[in-house]
């Protein structure tokens, strides 16, 4: 057994009160159900719990906010399996670059609906959600963009403005006020622009200040000056990531030597700001409040001291940002070590730290996807290596197939799993409660694409089963026919006929007559084909092409025995006519075959009342004489000669 | 990571023995020491009653679904020495066939995979094993194994229908290689594999592990793997995995899952087999799943206890 890093969680059942009972356990194919119980060696107990639990694992697929989240990124996954192999990587990293910004978006998309819809109960949602384009987008940076020195801080700097939006809201908060510059959250928002590299607008609002102190122009002056000349690399430039460092370190001795002419002594803000432009780690550390998490702070301690980070390199600063930041206290939150294990570029413990930490499958399955796709799994030397995206997005799909209508999401999910997707769509596409027929031919062709036989087979017998317990005979006896299914075919044949005898007509007539070559299915369901047959020719007046089918139906052996006599009862009307139908020989046959019948029930039945004697008796009697009539006129008309 | 969704009251009088959802999830069949079988309708988290079946004269210990496709038909077997086959007619529930073949409790009822039929395996603790199968309109044909364990048989389980692996190399429109297999356990501390060769049940493997009664075994679901998969639990604490990985089904090799403290009474397989559930006698039921590089790892306790659950529905928040 293995060992798991975590302890596995325990959830406890309401409701069982006493230490003496067990937990009875049962797989539902969606649910799972529990109940109390005792088991015990031999029979007998007294006492016992009524209740019945129906526990559910993953209630985020029922979530209505979430809907709009699997079903678009479904739309995205399957763009982009459709991206074709042959193309070279570095062809297809900005398609992935992409695509992993619109799995992106869907999530922001998502935040917002329920901002808009604003339940507070969701806020763990909404947090949850936050977190996950956090993470996301970190990786994206990270090994999708896999942004080398010089840009990674760049992209680094991106991904912190993107998730610290308050900072524009408080600045056009106090730029909004009547005087900004004496705004209580004034120089917040100056520092904070500062932290995040946001040179230009910290310049902007620095401004409203110097206005205000003309007599401090000359300082606000030389701060203003410094700001705008910070270099920030630009990777379309020619130039090199060595000339820029030049550049920067150059800078960086100009800012110094301000702060040692004690240029800003007199502005405790200024010189914090010029402090933290040389990347003062202690003064960084007392706006803590303003960089409120330490990936910010890590950030901008590298904005400030080490722009030309290589991505090798990040997780020393990670580490001791985290550190440094972090109460020594407090024990790292999830999220953190998630972050921290994507800044040491371990994207194996990024996925695992997601599995636990997260309660279903669909980030870490859509993630692995794509990381996979970017052949980054692989070169990590993975224990599982491409297993690993399958087994996740095995676990997502079927966790959708529980659910009414996300089910058919889950179809496209397993398709694009080569090891084991087929076998588990069959497993639990047999598992989709077939409510109405429109539901059972949509499954049935999903089945059909996919050439899974079997299930097709299985799914019209259910249904021609339920349509025979409603009493829906053309219903059954199509889904029969469907499933190829003979035997039951024959069954619904018999009730055909059945109800003919009773009623005297036919129903589904529209069915029967066009059954084609699926007529040959069953014996009997060709018998009730033909003889529906029989009946139109009759109908349509071609009285001898109905009498041939009909004696054809006996001396073929299509007719089962028991109908026979039902059948040379049809032919009475045809003897008795005027016209002589059948032919010598034909009337022949079926004097042959009334023998054969009534030779049958020589010896009477004693339980048969007297008066189904009687009808019999004269019934085969009256057959008798047409019989004899019509042979006689036949032999007439046969023998004479027109002149 | 799990919630509670529905709660169903059964009412019934007396310890509840075992709970079946059907196929499709839609309703749910009870059976208990008040000798009755229940089967509710729980589509859309509510409950109805839709029958209340007697005919048992003793605890009933199992109820089990058959396929769809052959109608409603539920099987129970009790400590009565009966199995009942109950069928839904008409919207109503009746007792189809009654099976009366052992001289002792029967204590477990399995259906085989729907491809052979109707066919039933019954286990008592008389020891032997039968297998009812329906072969038309109201007729039933019995088979019987006689000392099949010692002292009396606990659990039945089918193996699924196709020879693992074969159907990789079945031309399609044939029809697959068919071998009906069930796995057994009883008080003679073995599991045991049977096999049907020319009509009859013959014992085809014994498998030896356990120090004390098996009190349950279950055959996983076919995964398409040339592999086949059993697991069994015992009164000795322990559950052993089982694995045959030639397609003779010849070899098999336990694996210890773990070793609990107390009595193991259940295992059984997720619908997709990748998820064991073991019910222990320490209240708990534990969720296990094999890695990717074939070690089994514990992946989740649900177990009984006080305290608030809250559960959420749909943008609702219920606390119970």
């Amino acid at each position: 057994m293995e060992e798991v890093d975590v302890e596995p969680t325990t959830t406890p059942i309401p409701g069982f009160d006493s230490n003496q009972k067990h937990l009875g356990f049962v797989w539902g194919p969606g649910d799972i159900l529990v109940y109390e119980t005792i088991y015990k060696a031999s029979g007998g107990s007294a006492g016992g719990c009524p209740f019945v639990h129906e526990v559910r694992k993953d209630e985020d697929i029922y979530s209505p906010i979430l809907r709009k989240l699997f079903n678009e990124s479904h739309h995205i996954f399957v763009g982009l399996q459709r991206i074709r192999e042959d193309l070279p990587s570095k062809n297809k990293k900005p398609q992935f670059v992409s695509i992993s910004k619109n799995y992106r978006s869907v999530i922001r998309a998502c935040m917002e609906e329920l901002q808009q819809v604003a339940v507070y109960h969701n806020d763990s949602l909404g947090n949850t959600l936050l977190s996950l384009e956090l993470i996301w987008n970190l990786c994206e940076v990270l090994f999708i963009d896999a942004a080398p020195a010089g840009s990674l801080v760049l992209h680094l700097l991106d991904w912190v403005r993107l998730h610290k939006a308050d900072v524009d809201e408080k600045a056009r908060e106090v730029l909004a006020s009547e005087s900004p510059a004496e705004h209580q959250a004034y120089w917040d928002v100056v520092i904070s622009y500062v932290l995040q590299g946001r040179m230009d607008e910290a310049r902007q609002v620095l401004v409203k200040q110097a206005a205000l102190q003309p007599a401090a122009r000359v300082m606000f002056k030389l701060l203003d000056n410094l700001l705008m000349k910070m270099p920030i690399f630009n990777p379309g430039e020619t130039q090199t990531l060595t000339e820029f460092d030049v550049k920067w370190r150059h800078w960086r001795e100009e800012v110094d030597h301000c702060l040692q002419d004690q240029s800003f002594a007199s502005n405790r803000h200024l010189e914090d700001i010029c402090k933290i432009l040389v990347g003062d780690e202690d003064v960084l550390l007392e706006y803590k409040e303003l960089l409120s998490t330490w990936y910010h702070f890590l950030v901008t301690r590298l904005l400030f001291s080490h722009p030309t980070v290589k991505p090798t390199e990040l997780h020393y600063y990670a580490q001791s940002s985290m550190h440094m930041f972090l109460d020594t206290r407090s024990v790292p939150e999830p999220l953190d070590s998630i972050l921290l294990a994507a800044f040491e570029f371990d994207i194996h413990q990024v996925i695992k730290d997601c599995s636990i930490a997260l309660n279903n499958w669909w980030f870490v399955g859509h993630l692995t996807d794509l990381l996979d796709h970017c052949k980054l799994l692989q070169s990590h030397n993975l224990h599982f290596g491409s297993n690993l995206r399958e087994f996740l997005l095995l676990e997502y799909a079927s966790g959708l197939f529980t659910h009414h209508s996300l089910w058919q999401l889950a179809v496209d999910y397993f398709d694009h799993c080569p090891e084991f997707g087929r076998v588990y769509l069959e497993l639990q596409i047999e598992r989709v409660p077939l409510d109405t027929e429109r539901k059972a031919l949509k499954v049935i062709r999903i089945c059909e694409q996919r050439q899974m036989t079997e299930q097709v087979r299985s799914i019209c017998k259910i249904m021609a089963k339920k349509a025979l317990r409603n009493n829906r005979l053309g219903s059954a006896l199509s889904w029969s026919i469907r499933a190829k299914d003979a035997a039951f075919a024959t069954l619904i044949s018999e009730r055909f006929l059945q109800d003919y005898c009773a009623k005297g007509t036919f129903s589904d007539l529209d069915l029967i007559d066009n059954l084609g070559p699926a007529m040959l299915l069953s014996d009997r369901l060709t018998f009730l084909g033909k003889y529906r047959e029989f009946h139109r020719l009759y109908g349509e007046k071609r009285f001898s092409d109905a009498a041939k089918l009909l004696l054809s139906l006996m001396t073929a052996k299509i007719a089962p025995h028991s109908f026979w006599m039902t059948l040379l009862t049809d032919a009475l009307p045809l003897l008795e006519q005027k016209e002589v139908i059948f032919s010598a020989d034909q009337t022949h046959e079926l004097m042959f075959c009334l023998e054969e019948l009534t030779s049958g029930k020589s010896v009477p039945t004693p339980d048969k009342p007297m008066q189904d004697e009687d009808i019999e008796t004269t019934k085969i009697e009256l057959l008798r004489l047409a019989l004899a009539r019509n042979l006689a006129m036949a032999i007439v008309k046969e023998g004479t000669v027109e002149i | 990571m799990v919630s509670v969704i529905n709660t169903v009251d059964t009412s019934h009088e007396d310890m509840i023995h075992d709970a079946q959802m059907d196929y499709y999830g839609t309703r749910l069949a009870t059976c208990s020491s008040d000798r009755s079988v229940k089967i509710f309708d729980v589509k859309n988290g509510g409950q109805i009653l839709v029958a209340d079946l007697r005919g048992h004269e003793g605890p009933v210990w199992q109820v089990a679904w058959a396929h769809p496709m052959y109608g409603n038909i539920l099987a129970s077997c009790s400590y009565d020495r009966k199995v009942i086959i109950w069928k839904e007619e008409n919207g109503t529930w009746d007792k189809m066939y009654e099976y009366t073949g052992h001289d002792s409790s029967v204590n477990s009822v399995c259906w085989g995979p729907y491809d052979f039929g109707l066919i039933l395996a019954c286990g008592s603790s008389d020891g032997a094993i039968s297998l009812v199968t329906c072969s038309g309109d109201q007729q039933w044909d019995i088979k019987k194994i006689s000392n099949a364990h010692t002292i009396g048989c606990n659990a039945v389980s089918w193996a699924p229908s196709v020879v693992p692996g074969s159907l990789i190399d079945q031309p399609s429109g044939q029809k697959p290689n068919f071998i009906k297999r069930f796995v057994s356990g009883g008080c003679d501390n073995l599991v045991k594999l049977w096999k049907e060769e020319d009509g009859q049940w013959k014992e085809d493997q014994k498998l030896e592990a356990h120090s004390d009664w098996v009190r349950d075994v279950g055959w996983a679901p076919s995964i398409g793997l040339p592999t086949s998969t059993i697991a069994s639990c015992s009164q000795d604490g322990r559950v052993f995995i089982w694995t045959c990985d030639d397609l003779s089904g010849n070899t098999w090799t336990a694996k210890l899952l773990h070793k609990f403290n107390d009595v193991v009474w259940h295992v059984s397989w997720s619908v997709t087999g990748n998820i064991l559930a073991v019910s222990g006698g320490d209240n708990k039921v534990t969720l296990w799943k094999e890695s990717a590089d074939g070690q089994w790892a514990c992946i989740s306790d649900v177990n009984k206890g006080q305290g608030a659950v809250s559960s959420i529905a749909d943008g609702a928040t219920n606390e119970q």
